[in-house]
């Protein structure tokens, strides 16, 4: 049984939805809030398209790092395998020094250093590494080829890109709950089975979601679709007119001052929420949002596990 | 044109002639320090308390509603979008001189008639880098405008044609500096920030000289090896690692000769672990002496944070009660989500309180500093938030009002999940990341006294959290509050209660900061909003 408080609500006046805090209702499943005009439901936040499979999820990985590096006017994308060849001569070579990372040991981190943010494709760093830096105690290394040197800038550039161009960074793993308690929480505290069923809405989730992408989902559903169809598609909406006629449909747009909608046969309605005029928005992720102030991250983790195994 | 206007002309030239010392076109110095802008607006914040509050009345809560559309103005730029992003988005707040608005988008400078939204002139310049996410504004001295170019050139540009009259490097872009501040113009000194996070670079704030460009000094915002302050940050290796970029303009007393700015993160700026500590200036309201750059006093509003919530937000300047008695005090809605008010005489602690509901800290310290929770740093596995992965608030200008007394801000409750993603003793650059949650855009309404709420407006429909934009805030001795929601509309409040009494669908969200003046003895409001700037006045009586 759903208990719905809509104490809040009579409090709101027209047009002015004051509620500092985040409305505490008590509800479950799909609920419908009566809302007087202009009072708003949470909406989805940054909605991104899901990827309906691993390689489109590389490729828009990929897009965003490209963007990203754009951006920032890192310059040009660094050289993936003559990083890894750089990679083998700067480990045993200059790794000592400077970490096998380039990130600092007993010598300087090269990630901040103008010789490398200066450079473009080894025209600094070479000359730079042959010659040596004997006041600072930097060895000269006469003895690499210019292949070498060009493969050592370049893993150098990809140990700058793979720090500073936040687009490539990715989650690196939110499975480490108990899925045993996920799954007891699931059906027991978390009362996700009250609405939920992992051999209907929620079979297979394990396979269909990245785990990072899932926990996001079932914490907020509205922040991206609960599947791999995309984003949670838009609310539905009942209008009621000063004359008592009712509009029913699919929200398109609404402010403080409109709402417009699409009804059922595909006609499309623009209301201004003048005085009188109802909104009834179709809420089904209130649950979803008072449940945020109670999880534990150790809940939150224990039911990720959970779902993931849902294969 | 009639002869008395022909008469009046030559007697004006006349007047030039013999020895009137500041020419028609340009800012006479004593703009800058009139207590609350009227006939201009000479400086990013209208003057240089922050309030961004107009003694003007001509538009008032009464007549709004007959608030018209006067003129747009479209920026075009080379190609259309930006580097890395999509269209320009004007969050500049234009200055207006004699007439004229000067503003910005990365990139580029407009000068325009503020009577008719004429183009004069367009400074375009080539980058060579610098991250494009803003710009805001220009700073002008006599006749000369100052700009940022996103790649850390410092360029002085004649107001009347445009034209270049030098440039100086003030940041390396190659180390990932980037600069979108709005120069300010104090006295004899050009204040210019800084900003820069993909690569962990020290910040820093300049002071210029307004005539040859010169430094005349630079307060480095981590402490230098042994000096004060160091002995918040582990070692010297991760004070090197820096961040608290100045990029936001500050706000100054004259008569305390006192220049306040925000700091923003230390840098990594989500991997904390290699920089455990305060971390010392980051995060912070900074007071110095403008003259010297001295640091006076200090308040840090998120010691050793690991969210990237910049305190850069505008420490407000504002004389008032605190229990019956006159005060000097510096109020900010910080990003973390903490109201402060302090005395700005020596930076003590009158209010912390947050103004969205959060989780991240364990209350506050003897010194009114938020106790940041560990339990809530970011994690391999994510840690879940109670505040908006982007924060309580970020750049957009707040207002403050001596006619009601309180303090406006535009506000976001929300969730978030913060996670680490470099787990090395050695973290470099953000070093993690956030997924959003649940969020909602609120504007409200505190009582600078306490930080309590007095009112709210809760925005309909989708809101975009994280968004970079957002919008600022104007307050009117009209009783009038402006500000706009993220759907499109410019809209007007009563600034006592929160009423809505007039708005303005534009095609974008409001992205910069409203601002008022009058010209002609006609009373204007100037917003931004993505690529356009709209001029609103009252339609004439008949």
């Amino acid at each position: 049984m759903c208990a719905l408080e809509c104490n809040h609500v009579s409090q709101m006046k027209l047009l002015r939805a004051r509620s500092r805090a985040i409305p505490v209702l008590r509800a479950c499943g799909a609920v419908v809030v009566v809302l007087l005009a202009a009072v708003a439901p949470s909406r989805p936040q940054q909605a991104k398209p899901a990827a309906s499979g691993q390689g489109a999820a590389e490729t828009q990985e990929d897009s965003r790092a490209v963007r990203t590096r754009e951006f920032l006017g890192l310059g040009k994308m660094p050289d993936a395998r003559m990083a890894a060849e750089g990679a083998k001569i700067f480990g045993p070579t200059c790794g000592f020094c400077h970490g096998v990372d380039a990130r600092g040991a007993t010598g300087p981190d090269l990630l901040r250093s103008p010789v490398v943010l200066d450079d473009n494709q080894g025209e600094v760093i070479g000359p730079m590494v042959r010659e040596g830096r004997p006041s600072k105690g930097m060895p000269a290394f006469p003895s690499f080829t210019d292949d070498q040197l060009r493969d050592i800038a370049e893993f150098l550039h990809l140990q700058v890109e793979l720090a500073a161009n936040r687009g490539t960074y990715k989650i690196l793993n939110v499975v480490t709950g108990d899925a045993k308690a996920g799954k007891a929480y699931f059906n027991g505290a978390g009362k996700c089975s009250t609405c939920h069923s992992t051999t209907s809405d929620l079979a297979h989730i394990g396979s269909k979601m990245e785990a990072s992408d899932l926990q996001q989902a079932f914490l907020y559903p509205g922040a991206r679709g609960f599947s791999e169809e995309g984003p949670k598609s838009p609310p539905n909406a009942t209008v009621t007119l000063p004359d008592g006629k009712t509009i029913t449909g699919t929200v398109k747009h609404q402010d403080d001052f409109y709402i417009s909608l699409y009804d059922a046969e595909g006609n499309y309605h623009s209301i201004a929420l003048e005085k009188d005029v109802k909104v009834q928005f179709e809420d089904k992720l209130l649950f979803h949002r008072q449940m945020l102030d109670k999880y534990t991250n150790t809940q939150m983790h224990d039911l990720t596990a959970y779902l993931v195994t849902l294969k | 044109m009639k002869p008395g206007g022909v008469t009046l002309s030559v007697c004006l030239l006349f007047a030039f002639l013999a020895g009137v010392s500041v020419a028609q076109q340009g800012l006479d110095p004593q703009k800058l320090l009139q207590r609350e802008p009227t006939d201009t607006w000479p400086t990013y914040n209208g003057d240089y308390s922050g309030r961004r509050f107009s003694p003007l009345t001509q538009i008032h809560a009464a007549n709004v509603s007959s608030l018209s559309l006067a003129w747009m103005f479209r920026v075009t730029i080379p190609g259309g979008t930006m580097r890395g992003g999509g269209e320009p988005q004007i969050k500049s707040t234009p200055l207006q001189v004699n007439g004229i608005l000067y503003f910005t988008v990365p990139d580029h400078v407009y000068a325009v008639d503020a009577r008719t939204g004429l183009e004069l002139w367009h400074y375009d310049w080539v980058d060579a880098g610098g991250h494009l996410v803003g710009n805001r504004g220009v700073g002008m001295s006599g006749e000369w405008l100052y700009f940022l170019a996103p790649d850390g050139w410092f360029i002085s540009l004649e107001a009347k044609t445009g034209k270049e009259r030098w440039r100086k490097k003030v940041a390396d872009e190659k180390m990932q500096y980037f600069t979108t501040a709005a120069p300010m113009v104090v006295g004899n000194h050009v204040i210019v920030g800084v900003g820069g996070d993909a690569i962990d670079v020290p910040g820093y704030l300049e002071s210029r000289d307004p005539v040859t460009g010169e430094l005349q000094w630079r307060w480095n915002t981590e402490p230098q090896k042994g000096e004060p302050g160091s002995e918040t940050w582990p070692n010297d290796a991760a004070m090197a690692h820096g961040g608290g970029m100045t990029w936001l303009p500050g706000t100054y007393d004259k008569d305390l000769n006192l220049l306040y700015w925000g700091t923003g993160n230390p840098n990594p700026v989500i991997a904390g672990q290699g920089r455990k500590g305060a971390d010392l200036w980051t995060c912070s309201i900074v007071a110095l002496n403008p003259d010297t750059g001295k640091l006076v006093w200090y308040f840090q509003g998120s010691p050793h944070d690991t969210h990237d919530w910049d305190n850069t937000e505008t420490p407000v300047l504002f004389d008032a009660e605190i229990d019956g008695k006159p005060r000097k005090l510096l109020g900010q809605a910080a990003r973390n989500g903490y109201f402060f008010a302090l005395d700005r005489t020596n930076g003590t602690n009158i209010v912390s309180k947050p103004f969205v509901h959060l989780n991240w800290s364990r209350g506050v310290d003897a010194k009114g500093q938020p106790i940041p929770d560990e339990a809530k740093e970011p994690t391999v596995d994510g840690a879940l938030l109670t505040i908006n992965w982007g924060g309580g608030t970020n750049w957009m200008p707040p207002s403050f009002s001596p006619q009601t007394g309180l303090f406006y801000v535009n506000a976001t409750q929300g969730y978030s999940l913060s996670y680490l993603t470099d787990t090395s003793e050695r973290p470099e650059g953000y070093g993690g990341s956030g997924r959003a949650l649940w969020s909602q855009h609120v504007l409200e309404a505190l009582d600078y006294k306490t930080g309590d709420l007095k009112w709210s407006h809760a925005y309909t429909g989708d809101s975009i959290a994280g968004r970079l934009g957002g919008p600022g805030i104007l307050t009117t001795a009209g009783n009038l509050l402006f500000s706009g929601d993220y759907k499109g509309n410019l809209i007007a409040f009563n600034a006592t209660n929160g009423d809505i009494l007039w708005h303005f669908p534009m095609l974008r969200g409001l992205d910069n900061g409203p601002e008022t003046y009058l010209l002609d003895d006609r009373q204007y409001l100037v917003a931004g909003a993505g690529d356009t700037l709209y001029v609103f006045t009252l339609i004439p009586t008949p």
